[in-house]
């Protein structure tokens, strides 16, 4: 196990990262899962829809520190060049995420809509009422 | 039977008074909703000085959700027919009082006002459309008859008469995109009996069309996406039989 985390960790012949493209990459990635955790802390970002930019942070951090392991992957999905590998899964990853934005506006929209209408319909009922109490200056009074 | 009229405006103020005055004239008997659409002008308060009974939408939401907003209402407050026609004055009230009897006479579940009283003609004596609005109509008429299997002439009419297992479906399922079309997919892929009546519809008073070219292409394009996908909905028979 040892051995293979080693091996994971040291440079790969298939993938040209050098150290310092990896310190670079480790460092982008803490700042990123700081950057995730700030919006958080002002309300900017609710925890539910965090939790995904987390494990996406977490995944810059392993892929710095064990290129080995996207040599693995690669050769798992039978993809000679890694880089192609690597961006074919970022890119399926930011596809399905930006699917799924769509979905949650889609359903927001439906919500909003419905919660327009519902107030709209109170407002027209709340005027039928007054409408048939007689009292014309409290439907005035009610509108302003 | 009790019965409303319901009438989307958006920044309408220019005719919907006039046309709130046609209602009251030709159907006394209805009661009369104004369903404004966020409208930034005078829509609001001259239907009330006109003395509709005003549902406000906080925000601009398209028509199909304003539709929506009259059907909802109609549903709850127990009215056996609604209607709803246009607030810029383009469909005459005494044309909604025919497509009610329909619904007063149980022929049919929704009736369509068609402005083309000949179905075989483009045109109608009375109707002259942009070349843009006719290849639209062409295509929308052509893949709608495609996917109900029922001709239809005028697919975005937005005269309509409907009764309460109508309200039902339409109030819980109605694209706010592209109501008018879908809708008439809708009815049909549930069963409901859809009916298309000639009437006569004149120039608009006030606003005006949305419809340039590009927006026409766009609209259409649109329309054919939403239709194909319509087809692949699942059924709610449970919202149309009630």
């Amino acid at each position: 196990m040892n051995a293979l985390l080693l091996r994971a960790a040291s440079e790969s012949p298939k993938v040209h990262l050098t150290s310092q493209t990896r310190i670079i990459a480790a460092v982008l990635a803490l700042a990123f899962m700081g950057l995730v955790l700030e919006l958080i802390r002002r309300d900017k970002l609710q925890e539910r829809f965090s939790v995904v930019w987390f494990v996406a942070g977490l995944g810059m951090l392993v892929g710095a520190a064990f290129p080995g392991l996207l040599t693995l992957v690669a050769d798992a999905m039978g993809v000679r060049d890694t880089n192609v590998a690597l961006f074919s899964i970022v890119l399926l990853f930011l596809l399905g995420l930006a699917l799924n934005f769509s979905v949650t506006m889609s359903r927001q929209a439906a919500q909003i809509t419905r919660l327009a209408q519902e107030r709209a319909l109170e407002k027209a009922s709340a005027q039928a009422r007054s409408g048939e109490n007689g009292s014309k200056a409290k439907s005035e009074s009610l509108e302003s | 039977m009790r019965t409303l009229v319901f009438i989307p405006a958006w920044n309408e103020e220019d005719s919907v008074a006039n046309v709130i005055a046609d209602v009251r004239e030709s159907l006394p008997e209805a009661d009369l909703l104004v369903i404004d659409d966020g409208s930034t002008d005078g829509t609001m308060a001259r239907s009330r000085e006109a003395g509709a009974l005003v549902a406000s939408l906080p925000f601009n939401q398209g028509l199909g959700a304003a539709l929506q907003t009259g059907y909802l209402y109609a549903l709850r407050e127990g009215y056996e027919a609604c209607a709803h026609l246009d607030a810029d004055g383009q469909h005459p009230p005494r044309e909604v009082a025919r497509l009610l009897e329909e619904i007063y006479g149980d022929r049919a579940d929704l009736v369509i006002g068609s402005r083309y009283r000949d179905p075989g003609k483009a045109e109608s004596d009375d109707y002259k459309p942009t070349l843009s609005r006719r290849i639209g109509t062409g295509v929308f008429r052509f893949f709608l008859t495609l996917a109900t299997r029922q001709r239809f002439t005028d697919t975005t009419s937005g005269m309509r008469a409907a009764n309460r297992r109508v309200m039902a479906l339409f109030s819980e399922h109605y694209s706010p995109d592209f109501a008018e079309i879908e809708s008439l997919q809708l009815a049909v892929r549930e069963g409901l009996r859809v009916e298309e009546l000639p009437v006569r519809m004149l120039e608009r008073t006030g606003g005006s069309s949305f419809l340039t070219p590009l927006r026409s292409a766009f609209f259409i394009f649109k329309g054919m996406i939403v239709l194909l996908v319509g087809q692949f909905r699942p059924r709610h028979p449970e919202a149309s039989e009630r």
